[in-house]
């Protein structure tokens, strides 16, 4: 039976491990109340910001302590748990500081905007720590709801009508396979604590089932091929600082649950684990090759990037000899990825905030010359996607491939490698329309005074280079 | 003798460079001189000061950098830098060549002269850390830092198909260093250890069969560099649209990458796997020089001419190698300098013809030995040590390594020697074309001979054919100690593969007793 939560039994450690969620859920109060009572509207941002920081500040600490199961084993907060819900807030604070002057006919709307953003941190720090497919799923919902509200948030605009539309239908069809698998595994094993479930045979082909629907409505919401579909229009439709946070914080809370529930599989699950990894980084790959569109462009390579960190749960599956090394370098692929993409997608936001328009990879041609900082900011979050080296990217990708590699995955190690080849073709089409393309006459200069975004873009550019060249100083302390 | 000094000094001025406004070029070529000038004092006394007799790396600097997962505890990964008998030459040749190379860009690149030395240097750092790096990690991150700064030398600064080129380029290289990644995590894993020292003893420890994969992805992606024949398409585009300069460090340094990656890691550490692959590679080095003489001969653009005359002779570099005997070895590491001096030299003479009639067909010129005296003089003598005349250095690495490899095999230096041949064709072929007969073409009636600053470039590069071709024992020496440690361990592997076949029988003698009870009832 599911144990009720006794609010009298709780104990230090349950509040400690819970302070995070709950430095959340202040700023999600305050960033309403300042909606209600407009004196306090301009401390709408600090709010904000205040309970993120206080939230990653919450979460280094539990990485160096954690506390453990707490709430009678209903959430986890473990490091490694931590860690993930360190990098959901950092990727809401990426996004944030990309929206400031995002949005002209909704900027009076913004306060629902953040409170909405952090609602959906909230969602993605409980779905990080979740040992409970119920728990699970309230964060879940608590992500996915307020993303919904969030992609339509233009709502003069039809695409983002649309994305919004897209994504909260095959959202919800999502999250009915989740309970239907869970209601299934329910009536096989008689428990939903992910403790419960290890413990229990899961032959069944009830229950074989349950996990296989558990883990597609993941993959829906990671966008492994094949429920990758919606990814290209909602990541294009939707207002791009959401996109920022969709394609990074999503993603990371999707895959740190994914690993917890990876024993869901059944034995012989690794190949297939595997072969959609490849194919998913083959369908993100060569469909981005094609891409003129930049946020659609990256939207593939986020399809991509799904497909590599799938081939480190494969290695999980497959047993790497390295017990925590697919986990370890999923977090430190994950952590690159929030800064590199976060910068990618922010930069994008930041160009085409702007006028009312899509940024084709046209409009950055010979943008080198006219703005080079900004220019060698995305060059090197390029580089970083394509995974080389000095940058953060190379070292999550050498980590996932060396997981791989040691779980006896050569074939799909190979094949994703080379895909990866392919993947340098597009990354590096974007370096050189940057620079060696002359500007079209009368372009765009493409200029943005915001300050915030810059600020973040520097911290991205500085964090993607620490990531790549001193990753002794994050490997001691996070993992 | 520092070599973080060494190694990081371009990178230093590089970003110096970024923080001079963008019109200063005069301060800008300053930078770049003064600091390249600089790495080639540090590198011509680390060539005098290195000691040849001694096998081990000399002027280590190391710190401790990170941990990789391994099998039983971490994998310590270290930044680790030193020299040693196989890397100095190419480490002293990086640092003389860079200058040059400077000084040479002062005509051609006009526009965007900031962006253009920053990524030069940044080159010149990845270059010579790709030498010295002796923890395998570090050296895969040189290798893969030298890669960007000529994707964009390649694509801002180069002919009307640069994209095409730079992209082929980076594609095919990037190809293989991602391949080549896959080894190195499955050594590293493997032997519980990146350093490249512990590593040349540790690697043969490892299954064979495991042993030669490993060994099949680093060679592929060195080969690609290098590049060995059927991976030799991309050169020709790259060096056809690259810049004088870019070429010359292209040629020069970077195709050394390959040569010295095959060497070090290939046959240094799995001798075992190279022994095995050795008929394989001598046969594409050897028909690599035949091939890429043969393209020679085919091209009327002198600038192609050149390109396709690299594909030749580093055909005989990874023909040595592969030959896996000691002349073999040290005539190919002789030979990676030689290339580089007469390669870089051809490159310069066609760059600076280029900069006066702005074509490179060699239809167009002829007859200009009367105009250009001294640029005809050079000429000659770089086409004469390219072909290996007795007395310049081309003659010393060539002899040296067809001697090796006829011990190895008399078929593939039989099929090297005729490549010498071939290449005399279209080297004098193209000088006569060039330099003499008429002057036909009206436009070259008044071409300037060189200047004081063309000289200048040039004089250094000529020194030092001539001086390796007359006392080539001053440079041998300094890396018998290496190769003699190479050699032995090649020596070893040879032993173990024949004592090995020894053994074979026993695993067979079962099988057949089992047969033989089979067919006694």
């Amino acid at each position: 039976m599911i144990a009720l939560l006794d609010i009298t039994a709780l104990d230090a450690a349950d509040l400690r491990g819970a302070a995070p969620m709950l430095a959340v859920t202040c700023g999600i109060l305050l960033a309403l109340a300042a909606e209600i009572v407009p004196a306090l509207r301009p401390a709408r941002g600090l709010a904000f910001l205040g309970s993120l920081v206080a939230a990653i500040f919450l979460e280094v600490q539990l990485i160096a302590a954690p506390a453990g199961e707490i709430f009678s084993g209903a959430f986890g907060a473990t490091a490694s748990a931590s860690l993930f819900g360190l990098l959901c807030a950092t990727s809401a604070i990426i996004a944030w500081a990309y929206s400031l002057r995002y949005y002209k006919l909704e900027a009076p709307y913004k306060g629902e905007h953040d409170a909405l953003i952090l609602c959906a941190t909230l969602g993605m720090l409980i779905m990080c720590g979740a040992l409970d497919l119920l728990t699970f799923f309230v964060g879940l919902e608590l992500l996915s709801v307020p993303l919904y509200a969030l992609a339509a948030f233009r709502r003069a605009r039809r695409d983002s009508v649309e994305a919004g539309l897209r994504y909260f239908l095959l959202g919800a069809f999502a999250a009915g396979l989740f309970l239907f698998g869970a209601a299934l595994l329910y009536a096989s094993s008689g428990t939903l604590s992910l403790a419960g479930l290890r413990a229990a045979s899961l032959d069944a082909p009830l229950a074989l089932m349950g996990g296989a629907l558990v883990i597609s409505s993941l993959f829906f919401k990671v966008s492994v091929f094949p429920f990758h579909l919606w990814v290209p229009d909602v990541y294009q439709g939707s207002p791009t600082p959401v996109t920022t946070f969709m394609a990074t914080g999503t993603k990371a809370a999707g895959f740190a649950f994914l690993f917890q529930v990876a024993f869901l599989m059944p034995a012989g699950a690794a190949a297939l684990t595997g072969a959609l990894a490849v194919a998913t980084m083959a369908v993100g790959n060569l469909a981005a090759l094609v891409q003129t569109d930049l946020k659609r462009l990256f939207a593939f390579s986020a399809v991509a990037h799904a497909g590599t960190l799938l081939l480190g749960v494969a290695a999980l599956a497959a047993g790497d000899p390295v017990a925590s090394g697919p986990l370890d370098a999923a977090l430190y692929y994950m952590g690159a990825y929030i800064f590199t993409a976060g910068g990618a997608f922010g930069l994008v936001a930041l160009m085409e905030s702007e006028d009312e328009r899509f940024l084709k990879l046209d409009a950055l041609r010979g943008l080198g010359r006219r703005r080079p900082g900004l220019a060698a900011a995305l060059s090197l979050f390029m580089l970083s996607l394509g995974g080389f080296p000095l940058t953060g990217g190379f070292l999550g990708k050498y980590f996932i491939f060396a997981s791989a590699l040691r779980a006896d995955l050569l074939l799909f190690s190979v094949l994703g490698i080379l895909l990866s080849v392919v993947a340098l073709g597009y990354y590096l089409r974007v370096v050189m329309t940057l620079w060696m393309l002359p500007a079209e006459e009368g372009a765009p200069l493409l200029e943005s005074k915001l300050l915030s975004g810059r600020l973040v873009t520097w911290l991205c550019t500085v964090m993607v280079l620490a990531l790549g060249l001193a990753p002794g100083w994050f490997l001691e302390r996070f993992f | 003798m520092n070599l973080i000094l060494l190694t990081f000094l371009p990178l230093a001025g590089a970003v110096l460079l970024l923080l001079t406004p963008a019109g200063s070029v005069k301060v800008q070529r300053t930078i770049a001189l003064v600091t390249t000038s600089a790495v080639a004092v540090l590198g011509v006394m680390l060539f005098g000061n290195f000691d040849g007799i001694s096998a081990t790396a000399q002027y280590l600097s190391e710190a401790p950098w990170f941990q990789l997962a391994g099998k039983e505890q971490p994998i310590d990964v270290w930044f680790r830098l030193g020299v040693d008998g196989i890397s100095i030459l190419l480490v002293s040749l990086t640092a003389i060549l860079m200058p040059l190379v400077v000084l040479s860009a002062q005509v051609h690149i006009d526009k965007r002269v900031k962006e253009f030395f920053f990524w030069l240097l940044l080159m010149e750092t990845g270059m010579l850390g790709v030498f010295l790096a002796l923890d395998l990690i570090l050296f895969y991150f040189f290798w893969e830092l030298s890669l960007i700064p000529l994707y964009f030398i390649l694509g801002i600064w180069g002919g009307e198909r640069r994209l095409y080129a730079t992209m082929k380029f980076f594609l095919y290289t990037v190809a293989g260093s991602l391949l080549m990644m896959l080894g190195v995590i499955w050594l590293t894993y493997q032997t519980g250890e990146s350093d490249v020292r512990a590593l040349m003893t540790l690697a043969s420890g490892i299954e064979p069969t495991v042993q030669l994969w490993i060994f099949a992805s680093f060679a592929i992606g060195f080969a690609i560099k290098v590049p060995v024949l059927p991976f030799h398409t991309w050169l020709a585009d790259a060096h056809t649209e690259a810049p004088t300069s870019g070429s010359v460090v292209l040629a020069g340094v970077l195709l050394k990458m390959g040569t010295y990656g095959l060497l070090r890691f290939g046959v240094g550490m799995f001798p075992a796997a190279a022994l095995e692959a050795a008929p394989l590679f001598m046969g594409l080095g050897a028909v690599g020089i035949c091939y890429g003489a043969f393209l020679a001969m085919a091209q009327t653009d002198i600038k192609r001419l050149v390109a396709c005359s690299s594909v030749s002779h580093l055909g005989f570099v990874v023909m040595g190698i592969f030959a896996l005997t000691e002349a073999g070895l040290v005539g190919s590491v002789l030979q990676m300098v030689n290339h580089g001096l007469s390669t870089g030299l051809l490159f310069l003479l066609v760059g600076m013809i280029y900069e006066r009639r702005h074509t490179r067909e060699l239809s167009q010129y002829g007859g200009i030995a009367r105009v250009m005296p001294l640029f005809a003089f050079f000429f000659v003598v770089s086409v004469l040590a390219s072909m290996g005349l007795p007395g310049l250095n081309g003659f010393v690495g060539e002899y040296l390594i067809l001697l090796g490899s006829f011990q190895a095999s008399p078929l593939w230096a039989t099929v090297g020697v005729s490549g010498i041949v071939f290449g005399a064709v279209y080297l004098l072929m193209a000088t006569r074309k060039l330099l003499f007969g008429a002057l036909t073409v009206e436009a070259n009636e008044n071409l300037k001979d060189l200047d004081f600053r063309e000289t200048f470039i040039l004089v250094p590069l000529v020194g030092l054919c001539l001086w390796i071709g007359v006392a080539p024992n001053s440079f041998i020496h300094k890396t018998s100690g290496s190769i003699d440690a190479v050699m032995l361990r090649i020596e070893t592997a040879r032993d173990m593969r024949t004592t090995s076949s020894a053994f074979n029988a026993p695993p067979d003698a079962p099988a057949t007793v089992a047969a033989s009870h089979h067919e006694q009832p």
